[in-house]
């Protein structure tokens, strides 16, 4: 008889013992072990680098990955822990540049310069890299305890009290959560809903006839997940991000070399006065994550918005302000998006929801392997036979505590190694990344034909970045779009094709009103930039 | 020449409207085969124009609410015409790589039937050295060393070798170690 306590054994059990990569004086290496380190290296790397970030090095690794560990289930963990790996590294690699540079690598790392860059400039760059990452691993760690706890409650919940019409509603409160609240403005998120939406439905439904195939055979098959994906995530960014380098070159001064001085340690009353805020952006990040289909750039805003608030009221008068150099400043935002990035993991797995970038991969991941399909009945607790889902799952949850274990010991001293990164050319290493992602889609899917593809979103991706429609909506409402239609079709029959399934039960019709007020007061009221 | 930035929701959203009420009023219909509902052997199922139908209505909404709400709304982005216009010679750089790099291969084949007299066959040769690199080396360095010379605005014989490098840097990644993955375009020649 199979209990909780086992199942949680078996996943610690799949990661240290899973496939072995080979054997250290006797003693088996688990692959997974391995593949967690290389991925945190690999993220801290590409977060230190501008222009680059998780979901670029995701996106060349995970052709390489499955054909090294192939499409059996014992290749989910290695994988998944690479990608988990990347995520983490990332996620602390980001502020590096921020704070040394004034340079996000990416738009969670946006407010983490407001104060990082203010520091560097007074010569407390080390000082500030030491508060980034204490901020970022305490948020992560925080993350991963309420993810361990609460994942396979909640999910557990989703399956006894949502059923197929509450699900159709939450997938369409996601989608207008994810349009309302990620980019500039309700109507340009709902405008890149919508494209992503149309570009899933190419090619597909029920019917012999492919849908707005325009007669074309190449429409007909549907565009794979991985070329929209890839293309407007990463092409795309790499069009634009060469087009501002160009439009810049002229006026680009060069990088003054800065100088530390004075203590940069950390001491126990600079984590004292710091705790307070990373537990606030810690729970304020985790709640972000938590609900499906909100991402950690939203999180680092609520997260530095609400610090910034709580500061002002208690700041002592010699402090910086907000913005000018508080260390206040640079946790508030670190903890916020860092402890995203475990809550995000329970829509991931429970309803198959992703919330940001790196999410999207590891759904990527499963898609491409195959073995695990995320949704409810991943924490079915069966008692009588194994589930396998479940076991990956918990291997999941640990993969997750070793890259934190990884962030507290190793993590701090590789990120502040990493400002080298910086003194990469963007103009060199971006088409080198441009052809990495093409050569990527392609060993994937082996036809020239999704090339054009990737090109074609990658024009798109581009475009919708100059207009400043963000382009995650795109992607998400892409990979949520078939099962969106399918849940509806599903809840349609099994209600006897009642056409008001979604306003008349009580859950699924709160789920809509909110999806409205969502809109609306999104539409009504202007939000600061992303 | 730069777009006048108040106006720049106002053409997007009015674009958004435009294609959105294409959509629903030629494409969606003349495109699929089956309508919103259907009626299959007396039981009524959702039908293939449903879905397109919602998307299109997310966009028709998206547009309306800019050309409504945020018609006026501050701080909207201000494309320039020089801007895209560097863009569409990076993509004419890109396509003109690919093009070189899916029938580079071909080609050299067929030059070497045409100068020896051999009967050789590409895709018979697409899996074995040197033949499987062509298409790939020569259509990824003029790929990256076309964007380097773009962004530089001169044409340096260091970024030929940059790319060069990167190229064959890739081909130890993803060709070298691995004998079910094939480089482009050899899954498909």
């Amino acid at each position: 008889m199979m209990g909780t306590l086992d199942y949680i054994w078996m996943g610690v059990l799949a990661v240290f013992q899973g496939p072995e990569l080979f054997s250290l004086f006797g003693l088996p290496v688990s692959a997974t072990l391995l593949m967690i380190l290389a991925g945190f290296l690999v993220g801290i790397a590409v977060g230190a680098t501008p222009g680059l970030a998780g979901p670029i090095a995701m996106a060349i690794a995970l052709p390489i990955l499955i054909s090294v560990f192939g499409y059996t289930p014992d290749a989910l963990l290695p994988v998944m822990g690479f990608l988990i790996g990347v995520m983490k590294g990332a996620t602390i690699g980001g502020a590096v540049p921020a704070i040394l540079f004034n340079t996000p690598g990416t738009p969670d790392a946006f407010m983490t310069t407001l104060d990082g860059y203010p520091m560097t400039k007074r010569g407390k760059a080390q000082k500030a890299l030491r508060v980034a990452h204490f901020s970022s691993a305490s948020g992560d760690t925080f993350s991963d305890i309420v993810l361990f706890v609460c994942a396979p409650f909640l999910a557990i919940m989703v399956e006894a009290y949502l059923d197929l019409p509450e699900k159709t509603a939450l997938l369409i409160l996601s989608l207008s959560f994810i349009a309302a609240v990620i980019g500039g403005s309700a109507a340009k998120g709902l405008i890149s809903t919508g494209l992503g939406l149309l570009a899933a439905y190419v090619g597909t439904g029920e019917d012999f006839y492919p849908r707005l195939s325009l007669d074309s055979p190449m429409l007909a098959q549907g565009f794979p997940i991985t070329t929209a994906v890839l293309g407007v995530l990463i092409i795309g960014a790499v069009l634009k991000e060469l087009e501002d380098l160009w439009r810049t070159k002229q006026a680009r001064g060069t990088i003054a070399p800065h100088r530390d001085t004075g203590d940069q340690r950390l001491h126990w009353a600079d984590i004292r006065r710091l705790l307070p805020v990373i537990g606030r952006s810690a729970l304020i990040g985790t709640c972000i994550g938590a609900l499906p289909g909100i991402g950690s750039t939203l999180a680092a805003t609520l997260g530095y918005s609400v610090g910034r608030s709580h500061y002002a009221r208690t700041k002592r008068p010699d402090a910086p302000e907000f913005g000018k150099g508080a260390a206040e400043g640079i946790a508030a935002t670190e903890a916020a998006n860092s402890s995203v990035s475990g809550a995000n993991l329970i829509p991931v797995l429970s309803l198959g929801i992703p919330g940001n970038a790196a999410a999207v991969f590891l759904i990527l991941a499963a898609e491409s392997i195959g073995g695990f399909n995320p949704g409810p009945s991943v924490f079915r607790f069966t008692a009588d036979a194994v589930n396998p889902e479940l076991v990956i799952a918990f291997g999941l949850f640990t993969a997750m505590m070793i890259a934190n274990v990884l962030n507290w010991t190793i993590g701090g001293l590789f990120m502040r190694s990493m400002g080298i990164m910086i003194h990469i050319p963007k103009h060199i290493l971006l088409p080198c990344v441009l052809l990495l992602t093409l050569t990527a889609i392609y060993v994937q899917e082996t036809r020239m034909e999704v090339i054009w593809f990737a090109l074609g979103f990658g024009v798109l991706g581009y475009l919708m970045r100059v207009v400043a429609i963000s382009p995650l909506p795109f992607v998400i409402a892409f990979i949520l779009g078939g099962k969106l239609e399918e849940t509806t079709r599903q809840a349609f029959a099994a209600t006897g094709s009642d056409p008001w399934f979604l306003i008349n039960r009580p859950v699924a019709a709160a789920f809509i009103l909110l999806s409205v007020l969502v809109i609306l007061y999104s539409a009504r009221k202007p939000k600061a930039k992303s | 020449m730069m777009i006048r930035a108040p106006k720049s929701n106002l053409i997007l959203g009015l674009v958004m409207v435009i294609f959105a009420a294409i959509l629903l009023s030629l494409w969606i219909p003349l495109d699929t085969q089956t309508g919103l509902v259907e009626k299959i052997r007396r039981q009524v199922v959702i039908g293939d124009a449903l879905a397109p139908t919602v998307a299109a209505l997310f966009l028709l909404i998206g547009g309306g609410l800019l050309v409504v709400v945020d018609r006026t709304a501050d701080g909207q982005p201000k494309p320039s015409l020089r801007g895209l216009g560097f863009t569409a010679s990076l993509i004419a750089v890109i396509c003109i790589s690919l093009v070189v790099m899916r029938h580079a291969g071909p080609l050299s084949v067929w030059l070497i039937n045409t100068l020896h007299g051999d009967t050789l066959e590409y895709r018979l040769l697409r899996d074995s050295a040197p033949w499987k690199y062509i298409g790939y080396l020569l259509g990824g360095t003029l790929m990256i060393s076309g964007m380097i010379a773009l962004v530089e605005g001169r044409i340096r014989i260091r970024a030929v070798l940059v790319a060069l490098l990167a190229v064959l840097i890739m081909i130890a990644l993803y060709d070298l170690p691995f004998k079910d993955l094939l480089l482009p375009p050899n899954g498909d020649v």
